[in-house]
């Protein structure tokens, strides 16, 4: 995690996670372009989280808990449960994965991080709310944890999912 | 970098001082941390390395010194007379004659900076087209970082920063070589004097 001097304001770096269950807490991603974030949040327990997938897969090798869509949802899901949200009740929203530039050849990496976190979830049963992914515009997000709002900024607009 | 910097010069006519270059191993965040952070919003020109050398290099600027920059290569090519119309207004927005000037300047700073490299390699390097985008620092980087960052935790950087004449623009020249090129890229730079 990221630290900043208001303490409420819990920054995900790329290819880490936050997790808050004090309702005046935000979480907060930055700059995401083929990145993705996953934000979690229990309505019940006001527990949220936020976490800041760098690549589809890899392998799990302590460095950064959540580089790896793959290796890094359950480690992100099992932080949720600890942290006293229930996976079932979880509302899950979703955005980045943009295409920002043309690099090398086949598949955009941002496409592929967008399709492997919705099957990751799928296949946990789990389903995503909303989401904004992909396009070609870099996004900030936030999760407020107190209402569970999630506020996608890019630099033109702000909309929430 | 040095001939980057002078490459950079010839074009806006202006002196340029290009500040020693490091070298550095780099977690993603401390990559984001020379670029500005992750939500500063910069002016980039991308540039993908192929050839015996493979990676990634960028020139960054802030979107007050792309405006600056803009306004003297322009100036150089038409005119004193010649205001680009984005200036006054969001510092964000930029009109094409703007755009293109930066991206030229981009082309002929990384194309600088590569050639030298390039000729010190027994294969040529060879540059993809040039592309321009304006966006949050991390956006920008972030699919170069993704990249590079499948197998390893750490990539190395060589920047430098540019001081362009009286009106202090600075640039920075990001160079990311894929893991596989770092031998021959050292050998290289040590070559040209980095």
């Amino acid at each position: 995690m990221t630290t900043t001097d208001d303490p409420t304001v819990l920054i995900a770096g790329i290819g880490e996670m936050v997790l808050s269950s004090s309702p005046d807490s935000h979480l907060v991603a930055y700059g995401l372009g083929s990145c993705v974030a996953l934000a979690a949040w229990d309505p019940r327990t006001r527990v949220g989280g936020l976490a800041h997938f760098m690549l589809p897969s890899g392998p799990a090798n302590g460095s950064g808990p959540v580089k790896f869509i793959d290796s890094g949802l359950d480690t992100f899901l099992n932080a949720l449960e600890a942290k006293g949200a229930a996976i079932s009740r979880l509302v899950l929203k979703a955005a980045g994965a943009a295409s920002m530039l043309t690099i090398g050849g086949g598949l955009a990496i941002g496409t592929r991080n967008a399709e492997t976190i919705q099957a990751g979830l799928t296949e946990r049963g789990l389903r995503l709310t909303a989401v904004a992914l992909g396009g070609t515009t870099g996004r900030t997000v936030q999760l407020e944890v107190g209402d569970g709002r999630f506020l996608v900024k890019s630099l033109l607009s702000v909309t929430e999912l | 970098m040095q001939r980057a910097g002078e490459a950079l010069g010839s074009m806006s006519g202006q002196v340029i001082d290009v500040r020693t270059p490091q070298l550095r191993r780099c977690t993603a965040a401390d990559v984001l941390a020379m670029a500005g952070g992750p939500e500063a919003v910069v002016v980039a020109v991308y540039v993908g390395i192929k050839g015996s050398l493979e990676g990634h290099a960028l020139l960054l600027f802030s979107p007050s010194d792309a405006h600056h920059l803009a306004q003297i290569l322009l100036a150089s090519l038409l005119g004193p007379d010649v205001s680009p119309a984005g200036a006054a207004s969001d510092p964000t927005t930029f009109d094409e004659l703007e755009l293109s000037a930066i991206h030229e300047c981009g082309n002929v700073t990384i194309s600088a900076f590569l050639n030298e490299l390039g000729m010190h390699l027994h294969e040529p390097v060879q540059p993809t087209p040039p592309q321009i985008v304006i966006e949050m620092a991390g956006a920008v980087l972030d699919a170069v970082l993704l990249d590079l960052m499948s197998e390893v935790d750490q990539v190395l950087a060589a920047r430098t920063t540019f001081t362009e004449g009286d009106r202090a623009i600075d640039g920075t020249l990001l160079v990311l070589p894929r893991a596989s090129s770092l031998p021959v890229l050292l050998d290289a730079l040590g070559a040209i004097g980095i």
